[in-house]
């Protein structure tokens, strides 16, 4: 009888077919290997410079047109059009262009693309946030090229910290508050190279889009990744858009954690990351008053049809504050018909804001809705470092939709509860 | 490979940045890989003089969370083109890969190391079994060393070589 194992445990053990050990280095060949438009021409030179000139296996490769979906000049024209050259000359068949799919990030799980139980290796760090349905996700950076050539590259296997959420959000929280405040309550020395595995009594009442927002923060803090412990919200949302088989994949018990915390998220205010990581996280009373000039509800992080509810319960009736100009970018075109159906994208234009394509928004370096020297932002977006939406920024803060909303409005960081019902 | 440093000790502290103390944020973004002009901006957000007073096989030994924030490699490419080796208290998961794709030798998770020792002691430190020799205080450690796969990468010159062997072999 081996012994008990944990999920990341036994996705690995699955696809090197025999049981690993944490610590041990393996070569596991993933069921999928994703990249983004800003790392397609590169790896394509990086394969061209050691001679390769196949794909080990291009039908697990999937290549998405998020990070830049919009060509504003001719930089990216081009690059768009190097990279619909590069995929039909490698026989990558799963190519989103722009206005198909959206955030690589989201839409392969709503298309039934990921699985619970799969192994995916990405060019990009958030592909983490496939725990929401179970899979588990490895970002590897520039090794890409290694996967795509040689169908594999070395994985330590990482241990896991166990986190069991309790208690219901207050009035006017949102999962981001609890992200938010798990990365700075957690010691980044433990979480270091861990996966966080999320169960507990509240993943009950925790959506899709909560579960991604979980699933996309524990890496900035030096996860290796997040999953969510399959339940009967997963294995039902799955079902429902794929006919193809998958076998969710839970933790044996007795399985070894590194770590095991009770996280109850009934006591949370709104949370607000502060300059100049996402983890120096503050209640949202400390920054009450900075004024702001731009606000963006988007990014892998926050960009799911619970994010543009969230968003639009704050800004039905109100209009955007004269200084600021705020963007909100739907995840994927699924989310954006979805907004639109509902009325969302009405209330979003009634109020003053500009709607970006699917995909990343400004939070792919300020490719779009840029801000300028000496201005603030608060955004969902996943990282706060000085300059990321464009040199010489006075101040980036990260917090819910409700709370970016709510300030955007007022022009300066606001509590929202005072504009909910 | 030889494994043993001998050499001058570079103390440096906890959190150290990948993108403001260990190297200017523009190669990252122009993804230069460089080691010939990346050795000359290794800590520019600290001691822009650092590259110029350091001799091949000196150590630096910094505290906890050595090259933090994004994990860009361009740093650790510096390092090791000044042909340095790296000591520190612990790494985050991205620059541990990314140093050991740099072609870099080095130790981690060695707990207080930087209380054993000050900048300008002589240090001799064998990084494939982890044993640890501050010359100048007497005073011997050992650490874990990093597993045979990862020294084979680094033996090998990183990456780029490791791959290129790989490719060969599978073409064969």
């Amino acid at each position: 009888m081996s012994s008990p194992q944990t999920i990341t445990q036994k996705i690995l053990s699955r696809v090197v077919g025999r049981p690993v050990t944490e610590g041990e280095t393996i070569y596991p060949e993933p069921d999928l290997v994703t990249t983004h438009d800003l790392y397609v021409v590169n790896f394509d030179q990086a394969l061209r410079g050691l001679g390769a000139s196949k794909l080990h296996n291009p039908d697990k490769v999937l290549i998405s047109t998020d990070h830049e979906p919009v060509a504003a000049n001719k930089v990216a024209a081009e690059r768009q059009k190097s990279i619909r050259e590069i995929v039909g000359r490698y026989g990558i068949k799963r190519f989103f262009d722009t206005g198909r799919g959206g955030h690589g990030h989201v839409f392969p799980m709503e298309q039934g693309i990921v699985r619970p139980g799969m192994l995916v290796i990405a060019y990009d760090t958030h592909v983490t946030n496939y725990g929401a349905v179970g899979c588990l996700g490895f970002a590897v950076v520039t090794e890409i090229s290694e996967v795509l050539a040689c169908g594999s590259v070395w994985i330590r296997v990482p241990e896991t910290v166990r986190i069991n959420l309790k208690g219901r959000l207050r009035r006017g929280t949102a999962m981001r508050d609890v992200a938010q405040r798990l990365s700075a309550d957690l010691d980044p020395d433990v979480v270091d190279y861990c996966v966080v595995e999320y169960g507990g009594p509240a993943l009950a009442d925790i959506g899709f889009g909560g579960r991604m927002t979980l699933c996309n923060t524990p890496l900035e803090i030096g996860a290796k990744s997040a999953i969510i412990e399959p339940d009967q919200a997963m294995i039902d949302w799955v079902s429902s858009r794929t006919k193809e088989p998958f076998t969710p994949v839970s933790s044996d018990p007795g399985a070894k954690y590194k770590l095991v915390i009770d996280y109850d998220m009934s006591k949370l205010e709104p949370q607000v990351a502060v300059p100049p990581r996402p983890d120096t996280v503050v209640n949202v009373s400390e920054v009450e008053g900075v004024e702001i000039n731009h606000a963006f509800i988007g990014s892998c992080a926050n960009c799911s049809i619970e994010d543009m509810r969230d968003a639009a319960s704050v800004l039905r009736g109100r209009t955007v504050h004269p200084r600021v100009r705020m963007f909100i970018t739907p995840g994927t075109q699924e989310i954006a018909s979805k907004a639109a159906q509902e009325g969302l994208l009405q209330v979003f234009i009634e109020a003053g804001v500009s709607i970006t394509s699917p995909g990343c928004g400004p939070c792919a370096g300020g490719r779009v809705g840029t801000i300028a020297l000496g201005e603030k932002s608060i955004n969902t977006g996943t990282r706060n470092d000085p300059n990321r939406l464009g040199p010489g920024d006075a101040g980036i803060y990260l917090a819910s939709p409700f709370t970016v909303a709510a300030s955007a409005v007022a022009g300066q960081i606001t509590d929202p509860r005072a504009f909910l019902p | 490979m030889n494994w043993i440093y001998s050499g001058k000790c570079w103390k440096f502290g906890d959190n150290i940045s990948c993108d403001a103390d260990l190297m200017k944020k523009e190669f990252a973004s122009t993804r230069e890989t460089r080691g010939e002009i990346l050795r000359e901006h290794v800590m520019c957000g600290i001691d822009p003089d650092f590259p110029k007073k350091v001799s091949p096989h000196d150590i630096i030994v910094a505290g906890k969370r050595f090259a933090q924030g994004n994990p860009h490699i361009q740093g650790l490419l510096g390092i090791a083109a000044l042909e340095l080796g790296l000591v520190v208290e612990s790494i985050p998961r991205g620059s541990y890969r990314n140093a050991i794709n740099a072609g870099l030798p080095f130790l981690t998770r060695c707990e207080n190391v930087t209380t054993d020792c000050e900048t300008g002691d002589s240090l001799r430190v064998d990084f494939s079994t982890g044993e640890f020799e501050n010359l100048t205080r007497g005073i011997r450690r050992r650490f874990e060393p990093l597993p045979p796969s990862m020294l084979e990468i680094i033996a090998a010159g990183g990456w780029g070589p490791m791959l290129k062997r790989r490719l060969a072999a599978m073409a064969a």
